[in-house]
C-alpha cells in the first residue's frame, strides 16, 4: 500500500514534468511537439554522456544537461518551426515528428542500441513508512516538485512569466501590447525542452536509456494533456496525478498489460466526454 | 399594406411567441413574441447587444430556445436543427460572411443546389450561375472566395441563402461593415429580389437610413425584448426607441418615410 | 483540387496502370513483387484516408484501427472460423465500417486536433486490447497460418491491384462528383454548410465508413498476403507513415497519395542497403517536402505534366 502511494508519486511526478512542458508550449504556440519526447531522452543521453565521456561531476553534468538540451528546443523552433507556422499546422506535426525521427537515429548512431548506464546521484536506498525505496526515486519525487513550485513562482511573479500567460491567452492581442512573441514561442520551448530534459536527467539512473526512450513518455504526455486539458497548467498536473497513481495501482493490482492501455483509453474518454478536458483551454494558470 | 404585427398570427408566415433564452446568467432573449405577414420586408432594429442575433440564432436553429414556440409556414420548429429548417424554407446569411474558403465563388453556391429541397432541379452547376447572375457576381464564378471583397462576400451570401429557395429570408446585418458606395447597390438588390420573388425578408440593422426605406415594418429590440412594433416612421418617433439609441442616431428626417409612408426626400 | 476529370488524366491513370501491371511479371522477382503488393496495399490505405480526411480537412490519425479491423477480421474468419479468405473480403470492409460508426459518432463535435487525437487513441486502445486478450487474439504474436488466396504470388499481385484500381476509380468519381463538393465545404465552413441546407453530420459519418470500409478492404488483403496478423496492424506508426505518404502524393486528389504510397514504399526499400541511413534519408527527403513542397510531390508534377501535354 505504501509501495502504491510512493511509487504513484514519483511516476506522477515525473509524468508531470513531461506534461507541464508538453502543454506550455502547446498552450502558447499551438504546437504539438511530437518532439518532446526527444527532450526527455536527450536529458538522459547528454547526462550519461558528460559523465561517462567527459568525466564531468554529476550534479555538473546534470545541470549543464538541461541547459544544452533547452538550447536546444530554442533552436528546433527558431529554425525550423517558426518558417512553418504560417503554412499549417499539420506542417508543423510534421516537421516535430521529423525532429523525433532524427534525435533517435542520431542518438541509434552514436551510442548504439544497448541500454545506457548513468549513475544515481543518490545511491542509498531509504527505508520509508516499511518500504524500501531508492533514494534517486525520491530525489526524483523532490526535484519534481521544486520545478513545477519554480515554474508556478516564475509564471506568477515575473514580468516574463505574465508575457507567457498573455501570449497563451490571446497571441494578437499580446503582440499589440508589446510583446514579441516569436521570440517567446522560442523561449517557451526551450523552456518546455528544459523540464522534459530535467525528468530525463532524473530518471535516467533506474529507467532504461535507449534511443527509443522517448516514445512511451510521449504517449503519456499527450494523454495526460489531453485529459487535463490541451494548454492548461493546473489540468496536467492534476492529470498527471490521475494517471501515475492509477496506472501504479492497476500494474500492481492486475497487470502491467493493463495498466498500459490506461493512459490510451482516458484520452479516448476524455475526448468524447468532455473535449476540452477538466481544466479546458482557458485557465493557463 | 400596415398589418397590426402582434395581433395577426393568423396569415403570418413566420409566428413567435414567448421566446426566451438565457446565458448563464445573461437573460438575451426575453419572452419575445412577434409575427411576420408573408411578402413583407420586415425590420428588426436594436443597439448591440439588443438580442437580434440571438433571435435569428433561434429562429434558424442554430440554438436552442428555452422556452417559447417557432411557427414557420405552419410548421413548429422548435425541435430541427439547423440543415432541416433550411429545408422547410427559411434561409439565413450571417452578420459575418461565412463563405466556403478554398472553394471558387461558383461552388460556394453550388454547394446550396444541393441541399434536399432544391436538389431534383438538377444542373447545380448552372442554377448557380444562374443565382451569381442574380446578385450581379455573375462574372466572378471561376475566382477563389478567398479573393473576394467584403461587399461581394455579402452578396455571395445572399446568392447562397436564395439557392434552396426559401420562403422567408433572413438577412443579419446585410450592410455591416460596407463602404457608402456599396450600400445602396445592395438596397437595390434587396429591393428587386423581394420584387421578383415575393420573398419574405426580414433584416437585421442597425444602419438606420437604408434600413427605414427598405423595410414596410420594423420590430424594435433592447437589451432581449421587443419594445415597439410599428411602421418606420412611427418607430423612429418612439419614446423607448430613441432612449436606446441616443448618441447613435444617423437620423435626417428628411430621408425617412412620413406618415403617410412616403419618402421626405427625393 | 485540380478540377474535373479530363481525357488526359485518365491516359494518365492507364499509363500508370500498365507500369504497375508488367513491371513486376517482367522482373519475375518475388521479392519487387512482394514490396509492390505492400505498397498497393499501402495505395489503398492512402486512398482511403485522402478521401475523408483529404477532402474535409479532419485528419484522421487513427486509420490503421480501420486497417486492424479487416485484417483480423480476415485472421479470425480463416484461422479461427476456417473460413475461405474470400468470406473475409465481404465481411473485413463490413467490420471496419462498424468501427467508423463506432467512432463516428462520438467524434462528431470534434473539430482538428482532438478529432485526431480521438481516431489516435481508438486505434492504440485496440491495439492495447488486442495484446490484452491474448487467448482470442495471440496476444503479441498475433495470428498466424492464414491461407493465401491464390496460388501464385504474382496472382495475387494482380488480384491486389484489380482492388487498387476499383478504390481509385470508385473513390476519384465519388470525390469529383457532388460528393466532393459538399465534402470540401464541410471542410470550408460547417455551419455554412448547414445554413446551406446540408445534412453535415451525414456526410461526416459517411465519408468515415466509406474510408473504413477501404482501408479494411486494404487490411484483408495486407492479411492474406503476410499470411499474418498482429496488433502492430493498430498502431499510431502505421497512420502516421499512411498521413506522410498522403502529403507527399499531394493531399485531396486520389491519386497523389497512392503515387505517395508506392513511391515510399519502394525508396524505403531500394534505401534497405544502407541500413542505418535509410530513416536519416527518410526524414531528410521528408523535411525537404515540407518545406519547399507543400502541396505534396505527386499530384503537382501530373498537373505540371498535364499542362504540358495541352
Amino acid at each position: 500500500m505504501i509501495q502504491i502511494l510512493v511509487y504513484g508519486a514519483v511516476i506522477s511526478a515525473i509524468y508531470a514534468m513531461l506534461a507541464v512542458g508538453f502543454t506550455l508550449i502547446f498552450g502558447v504556440a499551438r504546437i504539438l511537439n511530437l518532439a518532446h519526447g526527444s527532450f526527455y531522452a536527450l536529458g538522459a543521453y547528454t547526462v550519461y554522456a558528460l559523465t561517462a565521456e567527459a568525466q564531468l561531476p554529476l550534479w555538473l553534468a546534470a545541470i549543464l544537461a538541461v541547459l544544452l538540451v533547452a538550447l536546444f528546443g530554442i533552436m528546433i523552433e527558431r529554425v525550423l518551426v517558426r518558417p512553418l507556422r504560417r503554412r499549417s499546422m499539420l506542417a508543423v506535426l510534421l516537421i516535430t515528428l521529423a525532429v523525433a525521427l532524427m534525435v533517435e537515429q542520431v542518438l541509434l548512431l552514436i551510442f548504439g542500441s544497448e541500454a545506457r548506464n548513468v549513475p544515481s546521484f543518490v545511491n542509498t536506498a531509504y527505508h520509508f513508512l516499511g518500504v524500501d525505496v531508492s533514494g534517486q526515486r525520491l530525489l526524483a519525487l523532490a526535484a519534481g516538485i521544486l520545478v513545477l513550485g519554480g515554474l508556478w513562482l516564475f509564471m506568477q511573479h515575473t514580468k516574463l512569466g505574465a508575457a507567457i500567460l498573455a501570449i497563451s491567452q490571446d497571441a494578437e492581442a499580446a503582440q499589440y501590447m508589446g510583446i514579441p512573441s516569436d521570440r517567446m514561442y522560442s523561449l517557451v520551448m526551450g523552456l518546455s525542452a528544459g523540464i522534459a530534459a530535467a525528468a530525463g536527467v532524473l530518471v535516467a539512473p533506474f529507467q532504461t536509456v535507449i534511443p527509443g526512450m522517448g516514445l512511451l513518455p510521449l504517449v503519456k504526455a499527450f494523454a495526460i494533456v489531453v485529459v487535463g486539458g490541451l494548454g492548461s497548467i493546473p489540468g496536467s498536473i492534476v492529470g498527471a496525478l490521475l494517471l501515475g497513481y492509477t496506472e501504479t495501482i492497476i500494474a500492481f493490482k492486475i497487470s502491467i498489460e493493463w495498466s498500459q492501455i490506461v493512459s490510451v483509453a482516458a484520452v479516448l474518454i476524455t475526448l468524447i466526454l468532455r473535449p476540452a478536458g477538466f481544466f479546458g483551454k482557458r485557465a493557463a494558470f | 399594406m400596415a398589418k397590426d404585427p402582434a395581433g395577426d398570427a393568423v396569415n403570418a408566415i413566420l409566428a413567435v411567441e414567448g421566446l426566451n433564452k438565457r446565458f448563464g446568467g445573461l437573460h438575451a432573449v426575453k419572452n419575445v413574441s412577434f409575427a411576420v405577414g408573408p411578402g413583407t420586408i420586415t425590420g428588426v432594429l436594436g443597439p448591440n447587444g439588443a438580442g437580434k442575433t440571438t433571435v435569428f440564432n433561434l429562429l434558424t436553429g442554430f440554438i436552442s430556445a428555452d422556452s417559447g414556440t417557432i411557427e414557420f409556414d405552419g410548421q413548429k420548429l422548435d425541435r430541427l436543427v439547423p440543415h432541416q429548417i433550411v429545408n422547410c424554407g427559411l434561409a439565413r446569411t450571417f452578420q459575418l460572411a461565412r463563405p466556403f474558403l478554398g472553394m471558387s465563388v461558383l461552388e460556394n453556391v453550388e454547394v446550396a443546389c444541393l441541399a434536399p429541397r432544391v436538389r431534383h432541379e438538377g444542373k447545380p452547376r448552372l442554377r448557380a450561375q444562374t443565382l451569381l447572375d442574380q446578385v450581379g457576381l455573375g462574372g466572378k464564378s471561376e475566382f477563389l472566395v478567398d479573393v473576394l471583397p467584403y461587399g461581394d462576400l455579402r452578396r455571395l451570401e445572399i446568392a447562397r441563402a436564395l439557392a434552396t429557395r426559401p420562403k422567408l429570408l433572413l438577412l443579419d446585418e446585410p450592410f455591416a461593415g460596407l463602404g457608402s458606395n456599396e450600400i445602396k447597390p445592395l438596397a437595390d438588390l434587396i429591393r428587386s429580389l423581394h420584387r421578383a420573388e415575393r420573398l419574405t425578408i426580414l433584416i437585421i440593422e442597425h444602419k438606420l437610413r437604408e434600413f427605414m426605406q427598405l423595410v414596410a415594418e420594423v420590430i424594435a429590440m433592447d437589451f432581449g425584448e421587443v419594445v415597439a412594433v410599428g411602421s418606420p416612421s412611427m418607430i423612429v418617433r418612439h419614446p423607448r426607441v430613441v432612449e436606446a439609441y441616443i448618441g447613435n442616431v444617423e437620423l435626417d428626417p428628411s430621408t425617412l418615410p412620413g406618415p403617410d409612408g412616403r419618402n421626405g426626400a427625393a | 483540387m485540380g478540377g474535373p476529370i479530363r481525357h488526359i488524366d485518365w491516359l494518365g491513370a492507364l499509363a500508370a496502370l500498365v507500369v504497375l501491371a508488367v513491371g513486376p511479371w517482367f522482373s519475375g522477382s518475388s521479392y519487387v513483387i512482394g514490396v509492390l503488393t505492400v505498397a498497393l496495399c499501402f495505395g489503398i490505405w492512402a486512398a482511403s484516408w485522402d478521401f475523408m480526411s483529404g477532402l474535409t480537412g479532419r485528419e484522421n490519425f487513427g486509420h490503421s484501427l480501420f486497417i486492424g479491423a479487416g485484417a483480423y477480421t480476415a485472421g479470425f474468419l480463416n484461422v479461427k472460423f476456417g473460413l475461405s479468405p474470400y468470406w473475409s473480403l465481404i465481411a473485413g470492409p463490413l467490420v471496419a465500417v462498424v468501427f467508423g460508426i463506432g467512432m463516428g459518432y462520438p467524434t462528431l463535435r470534434l473539430r482538428g486536433p482532438y478529432f485526431a487525437l480521438a481516431m489516435l487513441s481508438a486505434a492504440a486502445v485496440m491495439q492495447s486490447l488486442t495484446i490484452i486478450f491474448s487467448e482470442y487474439t495471440g496476444g503479441q504474436d498475433g495470428l498466424n497460418g492464414l491461407d493465401p488466396m491464390l496460388d501464385s504470388t504474382l496472382a495475387y499481385y494482380y488480384l491486389t491491384l484489380f482492388f487498387l484500381v476499383l478504390t481509385a476509380v470508385i473513390l476519384k468519381l465519388l470525390a469529383n462528383s457532388s460528393w466532393g463538393t459538399l465534402l470540401r465545404a464541410i471542410r470550408g465552413d460547417e455551419a455554412s454548410c448547414q445554413a446551406a441546407g446540408i445534412n453535415v453530420t451525414f456526410y461526416k459519418i459517411a465519408s468515415l465508413m466509406i474510408s473504413a470500409a477501404f482501408a479494411g478492404l486494404g487490411g484483408v488483403l495486407y492479411a492474406h498476403y503476410q499470411l499474418q496478423v498482429g496488433p502492430d496492424l493498430f498502431a499510431v506508426v502505421l497512420s502516421i507513415n499512411i498521413i506522410i505518404m498522403v502529403y507527399v502524393g499531394g493531399m485531396g486528389s486520389i491519386y497523389g497519395p497512392i503515387g505517395g504510397a508506392i513511391l515510399l514504399n519502394v525508396l524505403t526499400e531500394a534505401f534497405r542497403g544502407f541500413s542505418e541511413y535509410r530513416l536519416w534519408v527518410y526524414t531528410l527527403v521528408l523535411m525537404f517536402i515540407i518545406y519547399f513542397m507543400p502541396q505534396g510531390l505527386i499530384a503537382p508534377l501530373w498537373r505540371k505534366i498535364r499542362l504540358v501535354m495541352r
